[in-house]
C-alpha cells in the first residue's frame, strides 16, 4: 500500500489504468443492463419490477463500499500521513453520494409496485438515508477543509467515525424486523435463481470498475489542480 | 399495476446519474491536467 | 522507551475505533426492540399492545384465510407468525403482491376483541428471487382473487 503514497508513482499507474477500468466497466454495465432489461425472465412474485435490482444493488454496494474506502483512506491519512490518502477520500465522496442517492431513488421506485409504498421508516431504509446525509456532510466538511489546508484532519476523523453506519446498514435487516427483505446473497450462497443472478454479478462488477475509473479521474484532477495552484503561487511570488 | 414506468424511471435515473458523474469527472481531469502541463512547459 | 509517532498514532486510532465499535454495538442492542418496524402476532400478545394505538402488525398471510366480503373492497385475513394468529380486517386496495402464504405488514390498531383493523396494507417481499417456471416447480401461491373452492368453503 505504501508504494501508492508517492504521487509520481501513483500517477504512473493511474494514467494507463483509468481508461481500462472505465471502458471495461462501461461495457460490462451496458451488457448487464441490456440483459437485465430485456433478456432475463420476470420474478414469480414481483413480476417485471425485479429488473430494478440490476441498478439498485450495484448502487447500494458502491454507496456502502465508497464510505468504506473513505474510512480506510482516512485512517491511513491519520496514522501514516500519506499525502494521497486524503486526496483519495475526497475523490470518493461525490460519486459515493451519487450512488447512495441512486440506491435510495431506485429502491423507492421498486417499493411502490412491490410493497405498495414509496417510503417507510424501517431500519434499512432509514440507515441508508443516514449514509446519504453523512456523504453530504463529508463533502461540505472536506471542501471547507481543503481551503484551510491542515483542518482536513477533522474530515478524516468524520470519515472514520461515520463508517460505523456501514455495518448498521448491512445488519439492519437481521437485527430489526424491517419491511426490506433480508440478505439474498451471503457466504452460504444465493437465494436468487441463477437465471436472474448473472446480470446482477456482471452489473455489480462493471459498476465497481467504472467507480474505480471515476475515483482515479477525480484524484488525477485534484493532483493536477494542486500542482497548478502551487505553481501559480510561486509565479506571483517571484 | 403496470410496473414498466417504474422500471424505466429507475434505469433512466441510474444511467443518467452514472454518465453525468463520469463525464464531469473526466472533463475536470482533462482541464486540470492540460493546465498543469501547460504551466510545466512554460518553464 | 520512545514510541515512534507513527506507531503512537496507530495505537490511538485502533483504541478509538474499538471504543467506537463497542459504543455502537451497545446502542444497537439497546435499540433492538424500539427499532423493530412491526409487531409479530406473538409479540403483540406478549407485550399487551394498547387497544386503539396505531401500530404495525407483520407476519405471513395464513394459507386459505383471505375472505373477500360482499361489498368487494373489504377483506378479512389472518396474520400468523407460525404460532400465534391475529384476524385482520381491511377496507381498501391491497398491493399486487398481497397473497396468501406470503409476507404482509398491516398498519392499524387492535380492537377490544383481539382482532386488528388495518388502515393500510403493505406487502413484504422475501429474499428469494426466481422466474415463474422455477417457482411453479417449488410451490404454488394462491392469489387474492376469489378462486373457486377456497372462497366457497369459507362461506
Amino acid at each position: 500500500m505504501h508504494i501508492f503514497a508517492n504521487p509520481a508513482r501513483f500517477l504512473s499507474i493511474a494514467r494507463p489504468l483509468t481508461p481500462w477500468l472505465g471502458w471495461i466497466g462501461g461495457a460490462m454495465i451496458a451488457a448487464a443492463l441490456y440483459a437485465g432489461l430485456l433478456i432475463t425472465p420476470p420474478d414469480y412474485l414481483q413480476g417485471e419490477s425485479v429488473r430494478i435490482m440490476y441498478i439498485h444493488v450495484p448502487a447500494a454496494w458502491l454507496g456502502m463500499g465508497g464510505w468504506t474506502g473513505i474510512a480506510v483512506a482516512s485512517l491511513m491519512q491519520l496514522i501514516w500521513r500519506h499525502p494521497l490518502a486524503s486526496v483519495a477520500a475526497r475523490a470518493i465522496a461525490v460519486p459515493g453520494a451519487l450512488f447512495a442517492a441512486i440506491c435510495l431513488v431506485t429502491g423507492s421506485l421498486w417499493g411502490r409496485p412491490t410493497w405498495g409504498t414509496y417510503w417507510e421508516w424501517d431500519g434499512r431504509l432509514t440507515s441508508m438515508l443516514v449514509l446519504f446525509f453523512l456523504y453530504i456532510a463529508y463533502i461540505a466538511l472536506s471542501s471547507a477543509g481543503a481551503e484551510r489546508g491542515s483542518s482536513d484532519r477533522i474530515s478524516a476523523i468524520f470519515g472514520v467515525v461515520g463508517a460505523i453506519n456501514i455495518p448498521i446498514i448491512h445488519y439492519s435487516v437481521e437485527w430489526w424486523r424491517t419491511l426490506h427483505q433480508g440478505q439474498s446473497i451471503g457466504l452460504g450462497g444465493s437465494k436468487i435463481d441463477s437465471s436472474l443472478l448473472w446480470p446482477l454479478l456482471v452489473s455489480t462488477l462493471g459498476f465497481s470498475l467504472l467507480f474505480g475509473a471515476i475515483v482515479l479521474m477525480r484524484m488525477r484532477a485534484m493532483l493536477a489542480e494542486t500542482k497548478v495552484e502551487a505553481r501559480l503561487k510561486r509565479m506571483t511570488a517571484e | 399495476m403496470n410496473q414498466w414506468p417504474f422500471i424505466i424511471a429507475a434505469y433512466a435515473i441510474g444511467i443518467v446519474g452514472t454518465v453525468a458523474v463520469t463525464a464531469l469527472s473526466y472533463l475536470r481531469m482533462r482541464r486540470a491536467e492540460r493546465q498543469a502541463s501547460a504551466l510545466t512547459r512554460r518553464d | 522507551m520512545a514510541v515512534k509517532a507513527k506507531n503512537q498514532r496507530l495505537i490511538l486510532a485502533l483504541l478509538a475505533v474499538a471504543a467506537l465499535v463497542g459504543a455502537a454495538l451497545l446502542a444497537m442492542s439497546a435499540l433492538k426492540d424500539q427499532a423493530a418496524y412491526f409487531y409479530t402476532p406473538g409479540d403483540a400478545k406478549k407485550d399487551h399492545v394498547d387497544i386503539g394505538r396505531a401500530v404495525r402488525l407483520g407476519g405471513m398471510v395464513q394459507k386459505g384465510s383471505i375472505e373477500r366480503q360482499a361489498d368487494g373492497v373489504t377483506i378479512h385475513f389472518v396474520v400468523t407468525d407460525g404460532i400465534e394468529t391475529v384476524p385482520v380486517r381491511f377496507t381498501g386496495i391491497v398491493p399486487d403482491l398481497f397473497k396468501e402464504d406470503s409476507g404482509v405488514v398491516a398498519e392499524g390498531s387492535f380492537q377490544p376483541d383481539g382482532s386488528f383493523v388495518a388502515t393500510n396494507i403493505l406487502a413484504k417481499h422475501d429474499e428469494r428471487y426466481m422466474p415463474p417456471q422455477v417457482a411453479g416447480e417449488m410451490h404454488k401461491t394462491d392469489s387474492l382473487e376469489p378462486q373457486g373452492d377456497q372462497g366457497k368453503e369459507l362461506k
